[in-house]
C-alpha cells in the first residue's frame, strides 16, 4: 500500500503543472482581458508566469476537466453534464465571476432607432422583421451582424435574445471590431458587442427592455450592477477545487481593485458586491 | 392547448443545448485502428496460434444539429473485427438517432439505434484496448435499437438513463428481434470530487437469440439439430460500478450478476453425417448464472501524454445439471494483463485522441483442467495499435 502510495504521489509530482507558471486557457472573449490581468500581475509578481491562451469557453471547461490547466476562461457557466465528467475525473470545478460583461445592440448612427424590447430584437434576428419601418423607422431593409457560431456572445445572444434560431441571412463576423466596421459602413444594420465596443464611432447603442416598460443602457452601470439591462452577463474562471498557490494569488488580484480597474479599462463592468461576496467565499 | 404548446416551446428553449456542436452545424468524425495481433500459448510469442495485422475500428460519423433542441448523427461501421466478419470490409449501422431536448433541463430523449446504456459498456473509450466486460462476455451489445431518456442531475450530481430496446444488439434486426422489448435503467452519482458510484440493470422476458435463423442450426459439437423456436428467457443483469480518481491516478471497477434461462428443442442428429432423427425430438430448459469483475487502474503521465495502464477481470459461468449450478469451468476465466497508451496528439475538446499508439499485453486463464491439478495453459495476446481518430464541424451554410 505504501509503495501504491508513492507511485501516486510520483506520479502526481510528475504531471503537476510546472510550478510558478499559471495555465489560463479558454473563452475568447475574455482573451484580451485577461492577457491584460495577467500582464499586471506579472509586473508586480516578477516570480510568477500566467500564459492565457483562447479556443473558445468549451476548450477551457475541457482542459479544466481533464486537469490541463490552472484556470478555466469561460463566458458560460459550466454545465451538469461537465461537472459530472469533472467530478468523475476527481476534478471539482470551483467557479469565480471576474467581470461582468454587457452585451450591447448597435445600429447606424443615422438610424433613428433608440429602443427595443427583447421581444423585438428576436424578431429582428430571427429574420421576421425585415425592414426598419415596421419598428417606426426608416424604410431601409435590416442587415444582421453577429459572431460566429464558435463564440460564447453567439451562444448567449441567441440563447438569451433571439430565443430561436438566428436567420440565416446574419453576418457571421470574426470579432466586435469587424461587427462595429460592419455596422458603421451599412446603414441598415443592427449588431451586437461587447461593451468595450460600443462606444465607437458611427455607432449607437440601442437601450433594451425586457417587457416594453423600462428601457436601459449598457452604459448605464447602475442599471446593469441592479440587474435591469437584460443583456448583462457573468464572465466565469474555473479552478479545480479552491485556487492555491499563484492561480489564487491571480484570481485574488484580478478581483482586486487594481483588478477591477483594468477590468473597467477593458470596456468591461466591475463586479458588484453579491459577485464579489460569492468569489470571496469559493476562495477562502 | 394553444397555451401548453407555447409553454412547452418555452420550456424547450430554456433548457438549452446539451449538445457540443451549435445549431446549423454539421460533424465528421472518423475513427480508425490499425493492430498488430500476436496470441500464443504461455508466452511463446516466436511461435504464436495468431498473429496477423487488422484494422480493428473504422468507424465514419456524421452528425447534424438543425436547432439547439435537436440533434442526430449516424455512425456507419465499415468494419469492427470479429470472428464472424473475417473477410475484408462489412458495412453496418452502429447509430443512427434523433436526440431531442426535453422540457426537463439537461434531459434528452433519443430515438434510434444508440449506446446501450449498461454498466462501463457506454462511457468505454478504449483506454483499455479490449471491451468492456459486458461486451465482451455477450451480456449485451454496445449498441442497440431503442428508445432512451438521458439526463444529467443538477450541480454534476450524476447522470440518469432509462431505455426500452430491442436487446439483441446493433447487429441484429428484423425477423431476427423478439417482441419482447429489454427495459434498463442506469445511474451513475458523482457525490464528491473523485468519486463515482452506480448501477445499471435490464431485463428481457425472451429472446430469439442466439439460435434465430428459419432453419435451425447445427450446434457446435455436431450432435444435435438446434430448433429455431430456441429462446433465452428471463434475461437479467445487474451492474453496481465505482470509480475512484485522485490526480492522474483512478481505478474503476465493476461486478455484473447476469442470468437467464433457455429453452430450446433440438433433434439429435448422427455426429458423422449430421443426419437429424425427427421422430425423437427433445425439450430442454437450462438455467445459466453469470458473475464478473473488472478492474481497471489507470496512472496518467507527463501531462496526459502517457496512459499506463492495467486490467483484471474474472467471468464465472454456471449452468444447470439436474438440480445443481456447477461452474462451467471451460467458459469461465481469469484475465489480467497492462500495457500503455502514447498520445501523438489529442483533441482540444474532447478525450478521444487523434492519434494514439497502444502497447499492451493480457492473459487469459481459463479455469478447465487438462489432467486433475493442472489447469490447461494460459494464451497470452500481444498486442500493438495505432488509433487516427479525427472530426471537423462544417458551418452551418
Amino acid at each position: 500500500m505504501k509503495k501504491l502510495l508513492t507511485i501516486a504521489a510520483l506520479a502526481a509530482a510528475v504531471t503537476t503543472l510546472v510550478a510558478g507558471e499559471v495555465l489560463v486557457k479558454g473563452s475568447d472573449t475574455m482573451l484580451n482581458l485577461v492577457q491584460n490581468l495577467a500582464e499586471a500581475f506579472s509586473t508586480a509578481n516578477p516570480d510568477a508566469t500566467v500564459s492565457v491562451t483562447g479556443g473558445g469557453s468549451g476548450v477551457g471547461i475541457s482542459a479544466i476537466i481533464s486537469n490541463e490547466t490552472d484556470i478555466a476562461d469561460a463566458s458560460r457557466s459550466i454545465k451538469s453534464k461537465e461537472i459530472s465528467t469533472a467530478r468523475a475525473n476527481g476534478v471539482n470545478p470551483v467557479e469565480y465571476v471576474v467581470a461582468i460583461d454587457g452585451v450591447c445592440v448597435i445600429v447606424n448612427a443615422s438610424n433613428p432607432i433608440e429602443k427595443l424590447t427583447i421581444e423585438q430584437l428576436g424578431q429582428l434576428y430571427q429574420g421576421k422583421t425585415a425592414n426598419w419601418s415596421a419598428l417606426g423607422g426608416p424604410n431601409k431593409k435590416v442587415s444582421l451582424y453577429g459572431r460566429q457560431p464558435s463564440s460564447g456572445t453567439f451562444v448567449y445572444f441567441r440563447d438569451e435574445a433571439v430565443k430561436a434560431e438566428y436567420a440565416a441571412s446574419m453576418r457571421q463576423m470574426n470579432g466586435n471590431a469587424q461587427i462595429v466596421e460592419g455596422v458603421r459602413g451599412d446603414e441598415g444594420a443592427i449588431g451586437y458587442v461587447g461593451v468595450g465596443y460600443a462606444r465607437e464611432q458611427g455607432v449607437k447603442v440601442v437601450k433594451l427592455s425586457k417587457d416594453g416598460s423600462d428601457y436601459y443602457s449598457p452604459l448605464d452601470k447602475a442599471a446593469v450592477d441592479a440587474g435591469d439591462y437584460p443583456l448583462a452577463r457573468p464572465l466565469f474562471q474555473y479552478t479545480n477545487g479552491k485556487a492555491k498557490g499563484d492561480a489564487k494569488a491571480f484570481i485574488e488580484f484580478e478581483l482586486s481593485p487594481a483588478g477591477q480597474k483594468i477590468v473597467e479599462e477593458q470596456g468591461f463592468y466591475p463586479l458588484t458586491q453579491g459577485y464579489q461576496d460569492k468569489n470571496n467565499a469559493n476562495l477562502q | 392547448m394553444k397555451k401548453s404548446v407555447v409553454a412547452l416551446l418555452l420550456a424547450i428553449l430554456a433548457a438549452g443545448s446539451v449538445y457540443a456542436i451549435d445549431p446549423g452545424q454539421s460533424e465528421l468524425e472518423y475513427n480508425g485502428w490499425f493492430r498488430y495481433l500476436n496470441q500464443s500459448t504461455k508466452f511463446q510469442v516466436t511461435d504464436p496460434t495468431v498473429s496477423r495485422s487488422l484494422i480493428e475500428r473504422n468507424y465514419l460519423r456524421a452528425s447534424h444539429q438543425w436547432t439547439t433542441a435537436l440533434f442526430s448523427k449516424l455512425s456507419l461501421d465499415f468494419h469492427s473485427a470479429s470472428g464472424n466478419y473475417s473477410d475484408g470490409a462489412t458495412v453496418r449501422i452502429k447509430e443512427a438517432y434523433l436526440d431531442m431536448a426535453l422540457p426537463l433541463k439537461d434531459f434528452t430523449l433519443t430515438a434510434g439505434v444508440q449506446k446501450h446504456y449498461f454498466g462501463l459498456i457506454y462511457s468505454w473509450d478504449y483506454t483499455h484496448p479490449d471491451k468492456s466486460l459486458a461486451d465482451a462476455q455477450g451480456v449485451c451489445a454496445s449498441a442497440d435499437y431503442g428508445v432512451t431518456v438521458n439526463g444529467f442531475l443538477p450541480k454534476g450530481l450524476g447522470e440518469l438513463q432509462l431505455g426500452a430496446y430491442n436487446g439483441e444488439g446493433y447487429k441484429i434486426s428484423g425477423a431476427k428481434n423478439s417482441i419482447a422489448p429489454e427495459l434498463l435503467a442506469s445511474l451513475r452519482l458523482t457525490p464528491f470530487a473523485g468519486v463515482q458510484v452506480g448501477a445499471s440493470v435490464f431485463s428481457k422476458a425472451k429472446d430469439f437469440s442466439p439460435y434465430s435463423n428459419s432453419a435451425g442450426k447445427l450446434s457446435t459439437n455436431r450432435k444435435q439439430w438446434l430448433l429455431p423456436d430456441s429462446a433465452n428467457m428471463n434475461r437479467f443483469a445487474l451492474a453496481p460500478m465505482a470509480k475512484v480518481a485522485f490526480g492522474p491516478v483512478s481505478l474503476t471497477g465493476e461486478y455484473i450478476m447476469y442470468s437467464y434461462t433457455r429453452n430450446y428443442g433440438y433433434y439429435p442428429a448422427d455426429s458423422a453425417s449430421g443426419t437429424i432423427s425427427e421422430s425423437t425430438r427433445k425439450e430442454v430448459t437450462k438455467d445459466y448464472a453469470m458473475t464478473g469483475i473488472d478492474l481497471l487502474p489507470v496512472v496518467s503521465l507527463i501531462n496526459r501524454k502517457l496512459e499506463v495502464f492495467g486490467r483484471f477481470s474474472t467471468w464465472e459461468r454456471k449452468e444447470q445439471s439436474g438440480d445443481s449450478m456447477p461452474v462451467a469451468l471451460d467458459k469461465s476465466l481469469t484475465r489480467y494483463g497492462a500495457g500503455f497508451n502514447w498520445y501523438f496528439l489529442r483533441r482540444a475538446g474532447g478525450s478521444k485522441p487523434a492519434a494514439m499508439f497502444q502497447l499492451a499485453w493480457v492473459r487469459e486463464q481459463k479455469r478447465n483442467e487438462v489432467s486433475p491439478g493442472v489447469k490447461v495453459d494460459p494464451t497470452d495476446t500481444f498486442m500493438a495499435q495505432f488509433r487516427f481518430e479525427w472530426n471537423h464541424v462544417l458551418p452551418a451554410p
